[in-house]
């Protein structure tokens, strides 16, 4: 049963490379340049997937959280630990694409512009939360302060999104079928659901290390703290 | 309005190190799972 779990995580993220090697090969070599962005705008093809699904793992860590506190069960604890640990992997990631896009077209690697300091507050607090996580040794209460903490910081998230349209930013606003080209479309959609699948996979199998680490920790005695097992 | 020439060197190292970051961490947790579980399994035929 575990070996079958496993097993998807891996084909998960297989899939995802696939889908990544894919997508990267049509946006680097098959999409037409873009008018004044030139080539240089196929940095998107990358930055965009990377961004939609940093904000998605961030949004599951943010369900683990209320799962983890109104329904109890360390599996929510551990799906939390692995959403955020990636979620800030690919916030990071982010904003590395971020940095190299920006040099060519803004002339600058960092501004703290809206959407790039909402960014970072974003990254900071997830980050902060794993970090402070290993300074806790009660495994109840990390539980429940570092769901709290991922509740408040997922404040941010949503402000990060709508910081291009709430203030001016030199970040240009959210692209949508309307503002992107057709040609460019299918790249950037395979690419996305390229890195959806990888960070699935990688989801899946984080969670087990945070699972195998919690059932050594609880074993043995057991708690008796009425949540139920491990997995 | 300003056209953007050349800039390769840029998307190269976009995805160079999105590959790099990606791969890198993926191949993190694929250890971390293997240690985890090697550890649980030698606890687990100790008790």
């Amino acid at each position: 049963m575990e070996r079958n779990g496993e097993m998807r995580a891996y084909v998960l993220g297989a899939i995802g490379v696939a889908l990544l090697v894919w997508g990267s090969w049509w946006g680097l070599f098959w999409a037409p340049r873009e008018s004044f962005m030139g080539d240089v705008q196929r940095i998107m093809y990358v930055h965009v997937p990377v961004a939609w699904n940093a904000m998605l793992a961030l949004t599951f860590a943010f369900a683990c959280a209320l799962a983890s506190l109104l329904r109890g069960g360390w599996k929510w604890d551990s799906r939390l630990e692995a959403a955020m640990e990636v979620g800030v992997a690919l916030a990071v990631l982010l904003c590395i694409l971020g940095s190299i896009w920006a040099k060519p077209t803004w002339g600058v690697w960092w501004d703290w512009d809206p959407r790039l300091t909402t960014t970072a507050i974003m990254v900071s607090a997830f980050a902060g939360i794993l970090a402070l996580r290993h300074f806790v040794d009660d495994p109840v209460k990390r539980a429940t302060w570092s769901a709290v903490a991922a509740i408040v910081a997922f404040v941010d998230v949503p402000i990060v999104y709508f910081s291009v349209r709430w203030w001016n930013s030199l970040h240009q606003l959210q692209s949508s079928p309307e503002t992107v080209s057709r040609a460019f479309h299918w790249p950037l959609r395979i690419n996305a659901f390229g890195i959806l699948f990888l960070m699935a996979g990688m989801i899946d199998l984080r969670a087990r290390v945070a699972a195998l680490r919690l059932e050594g920790e609880l074993a043995p005695p057991l708690p008796e703290s009425g949540r139920e097992g491990v997995r | 309005m300003g056209v953007i020439e050349g800039g390769w060197e840029f998307v190269w190292a976009a995805y160079g190190v999105t590959a790099a970051v990606l791969a890198g961490y993926a191949f993190s947790i694929h250890l971390r799972y293997r240690a985890e579980r090697r550890r649980r399994e030698r606890e687990r035929s100790a008790t």
